[in-house]
């Protein structure tokens, strides 16, 4: 067994992990992230929903129940947590667009707004309203963007289609970072006399170069340009996921990409090392402190079997929200299934109660009673609680 | 308005079978069904093609009808039936004196049943509970119930029979006390449609009751509801029944790539409200998984339930009420065709017509235990080689259904519902449970103009809710994993409201 020292082990490759990861890597702390692939934030839309339930986020967050982790976050650490994600985005040059003091509106494939707070800037022209009239180009044999359903809720819609020569969402995007692809779309654009306010698209319009891509069209047909997310596989989350991990990766973090947790070595109330999979011999990554940021049921953090629910890594105890039977609601619609409650349980320090262990922090969507669709708060909870988790650790190392 | 000789109501296996019948035997007929054929009890079966085991003790006469069926089924209809031979299997603590009072009755019965060690059991299905005390083996089949409803229409649609799915019967249209049409609603369009003919034949099912009243008339039946439950994979190629009386999760049968496991008995009121109970679903898996261990850790992809339309009977336990049929002549020119069971659906098809053939002084003999059944060259079906060469165009990758074949049904049906495209295709059966393919399905209708993008947005939400009845009681493992990912593509990132 080959082993490895360092100051944290993270485990989980998602917006949580990410962020704690960078933080703690930014102060000069030796940091490995663990992740056994690709984190859901990949299937994700990108934009950081911080609480959707009011128009002012932070109003919002203080509405939300007595058990909510958001009350675990400090309202400064809110706001910090946001300013750094921004400031970071942009340096990476992926800007966000968006303030924490109130939400702003995506179109959403259905043509129904999604309530976010910070969103990519090629889905800052999305409109407001169900006034402006948006011109929608689609592709041939793309099945994941269909401009009808838009256009039933806004009928001074239009829509062209543009054969791309490929079908996917990827191959798509892969196309528009070919400078001559581009400029032949663009000639194609400019005959399609669009009328419209504005010109919308399925979010494909590159892989890493959205952003420019987005402001060469604008400027060619000189009218505003925006994305709109679609389901999985979704261009802007693997924006963001990309960016953030390069970003980890900059500030001197590591990254155990692809191999589960296949052990964990504890003595008394102290973690002491994981061991990965890996190629040759098992990898074990002694550490001093531990971040939980594995996600829920689809991330990978939590499995539920008839009888339990379990957290994979460290079977921490998990709060499991009444019997199976009640887990969920009959009304598929009412936002309000228990099972959004299952989780871990934390104290202020983020770190789990019920268990004697100390050197372990949780965050992100793994943490009990966060209710993310319930309340729109996906990525925001995640940066938040990330910072939480990442001082409780320089704290807890010195 | 349109007229015809004999009006069938309910396209369910019995509707179907006469409509074939009346078809073969030359008389005009026009079928009509509010949903989908294959809607009813036909759809919501376990897709059983009897050996006539399961009944030999408690109802021989059933036994032997099914027997009989299941001959000639195998013979006419070899495209819709699997013969995967069936095992019942006596497991620890099983009575040894129904293992006997079996055996007599099946020899009785002339069914075929042979008794074999449980090494020989296991060499046939591997995954059998290695602690079962013997097997007996019995002609059990596997059948595909929408498959075997579709080529029996397609006979009579040969013969110009109409026939209309999505029309909902409203009125039953008399004169001088007799029953001379109906009126049916369009489900799609809202448009009224009269029939006229001179024969109504109620064969609804479960709602032969309602039906019925339409007509002032009364039909006493027994409503019991059976749950099921549908598994990833196809854990056994034999149908493994329990030796023992009937009773809650005694079978489970192979079907293509998935294994179907049930049943429950519970009588119900109303055949239009029916919930799958969590605790059906545990009884059914820990039942089931007594004759197959591997049942416990395997993926469950959905529940459901179907009802059972029975005859009135004094007995309390619905598993013991007979599954014979019966022909009621409400001497108004209305017949109600109610009992019986999806494996002898040919038979009570044949009695049916032979009545209306008396009545109408015509003589011609039944055919359609002879005539193997139409239209089964064109199932070849849709090659998995072709299927990933369309890979380009798939719009359902758990079933691998294109968007040519979603185009090609809604052109030639002309449907306006998303669920004749999933029967006809598969489309959404898979994993996700349609949590990817009905948002495209409906979207390539939406760009083919034949629903207007409300009705889109409004069949998308009935969708979800009906999906959702069926798997919300299936939710732990990799199943709720999927769930909650369909939840938030749905919720998250379509932003989907909630319906008014």
């Amino acid at each position: 067994m080959s082993v490895t020292e360092y100051d944290v082990i993270i485990l989980g490759a998602g917006v949580a992990g990410l962020t704690a990861g960078t933080f703690l890597a930014g102060r000069g702390f030796k940091v490995a992230l663990v992740t056994s692939g690709e984190p859901t934030a990949c299937l994700s839309t990108g934009c950081i929903d911080v609480c959707s339930r009011n128009h002012n986020p932070l109003v919002g967050i203080k509405e939300l129940p007595p058990a909510h982790p958001y009350h675990l976050v400090p309202g400064e650490t809110i706001i910090e947590s946001l300013n750094n994600f921004q400031a970071a985005m942009s340096d990476i040059g992926i800007p966000y667009v968006g303030t924490e003091k109130e939400n702003r509106l995506v179109l959403s494939a259905l043509g129904t707004f999604k309530t976010s707070c910070l969103v990519p800037s090629t889905m800052a022209a999305a409109p407001q309203d169900t006034k402006a009239s948006i011109h929608i180009v689609s592709f041939a044999g793309l099945k994941d963007f269909y401009p009808s359903y838009i256009i039933s809720r806004r009928n001074n819609s239009k829509t062209s289609v543009y054969d791309a020569g490929v079908s996917s969402t990827m191959g798509i995007a892969s196309h528009f970072e070919d400078k001559d692809f581009l400029k032949s779309f663009i000639i194609w654009l400019k005959e399609q006399n669009i009328d419209e306010d504005t010109i919308a698209f399925p979010a494909v319009l590159g892989l890493e170069s959205a952003v420019e891509i987005v402001k060469t069209i604008s400027t060619s047909v000189g009218k505003p340009v925006f994305e709109i997310p679609t389901i999985p596989p979704s261009m802007p989350g693997r924006r963001l996921f990309n960016a953030l991990k390069d970003n980890f990766r900059k500030k001197g973090g590591n990254i155990y990409w692809g191999w589960p947790v296949i052990g964990v070595e504890k003595s008394g109330k102290i973690i002491e090392a994981v061991t990965t999979e890996s190629k040759g011999r098992p990898n074990s990554l002694n550490g001093k402190a531990f971040i939980l940021a594995t996600g829920s049921f689809v991330g990978g953090g939590l499995t539920a079997t008839r009888e339990a629910i379990i957290e994979n890594v460290f079977h921490l105890p998990v709060h499991v929200p009444g019997p199976r039977d009640t887990w969920f609601e009959n009304d598929y619609f009412s936002f309000n299934h228990a099972i959004g409650r299952a989780g871990i349980k934390v104290d202020s320090f983020l770190r789990p109660t019920e268990t004697p262990l100390e050197n372990i922090f949780v965050c992100g969507g793994i943490l009990a009673d966060t209710e993310i669709l319930k309340y729109g708060c996906g990525h925001g909870l995640a940066l938040a609680t990330a910072h939480v988790a990442a001082k409780s650790c320089m704290e807890y190392i010195r | 308005m349109i007229k015809t000789d004999v009006i069938i109501i309910g396209g369910g296996a019995t509707g179907c079978g006469i409509a074939r019948d009346l078809a073969l035997r030359g008389i005009p007929h026009c079928l009509v069904e509010k949903g989908d054929f294959a809607a009813g009890a036909t759809g919501a079966c376990h897709g059983l093609l009897h050996s006539g085991g399961r009944y030999v003790v408690t109802d021989p006469i059933a036994a032997h009808e099914c027997y009989n069926e299941n001959l000639i089924l195998r013979r006419i209809g070899e495209k819709c039936v699997e013969q995967t031979g069936g095992l019942f299997v006596r497991l620890p603590g099983d009575s040894k004196r129904f293992r006997e009072l079996f055996l007599r009755g099946c020899e009785e019965a002339g069914i075929p049943a042979e008794a074999i060690s449980s090494t020989l059991a296991l060499d046939l299905v591997p995954n059998l509970n290695p602690e079962i005390e013997e097997a007996i083996k019995v002609p059990d089949c596997s059948i595909d119930p929408f498959r075997l409803c579709m080529l029996n229409i397609r006979t009579s649609q040969l013969r110009d029979g109409l026939i209309f799915t999505r029309h909902k019967v409203t009125e039953i249209v008399k004169s001088h006390g007799r029953c001379i049409g109906i009126k049916a609603t369009d489900q799609a369009t809202g448009e009224e449609r009269e029939i006229r003919g001179n024969l109504i034949i109620n064969a609804t099912g479960a709602w032969a009751n309602m039906i019925a009243s339409l007509a002032g008339c009364e039909v006493p039946m027994t409503l019991a509801k059976g749950s099921l439950v549908i598994t990833n994979h196809r854990l056994t190629n034999m149908v493994i029944n329990r030796l023992r009386p009937p009773s809650d999760g005694d079978i489970i049968v192979p079907n293509e790539a998935v294994c179907l496991a049930g049943t429950t008995s519970l009588s119900v009121e109303n055949p239009d409200k029916i919930n799958i109970e969590s605790t059906e679903v545990d009884t059914i898996i820990s039942e089931a998984g007594r004759m197959i261990p591997h049942f416990n850790n395997t993926r469950i992809i959905r529940a459901f339930s179907g009802v059972r339309p029975l005859l009135k009977s004094k007995k309390v336990d619905a598993h013991e009420i007979s599954r014979g049929f019966q022909i009621i002549d409400h001497q108004n020119g209305m017949y109600s065709i109610v009992g019986g069971k999806l494996t002898t659906f040919r038979l009570m098809a044949e009695k049916m017509v032979d009545v209306i053939m008396a009545s109408f002084k015509l003589k011609k003999a039944c055919e359609t235990a002879e005539i193997p059944l139409d239209g089964q060259e064109e199932l070849s079906g849709y090659p998995l080689s072709k299927r990933l060469a369309d890979m380009k165009n798939i719009v359902c990758e758990c079933e691998l259904v294109s968007k040519d074949e979603v185009q090609r049904i809604i052109t030639e049906t002309g449907t306006r519902n998303v669920g004749d495209i999933q029967h006809r295709t598969r489309l959404g059966m898979g994993p996700c449970q349609g949590g990817f393919c009905t948002f495209r399905a409906l979207g390539i209708m939406n760009d083919m103009s034949v629903i207007s993008p409300e009705q889109s947005m409004d069949m998308l939400r009935g969708f979800l809710q009906r999906r959702f009845r069926g798997i919300r009681y299936a939710l732990w493992g990799d199943q709720l994993r999927e769930e909650q990912l369909v939840e938030y593509i749905y919720l998250g990132i379509l932003a989907m409201e909630k319906p008014q």
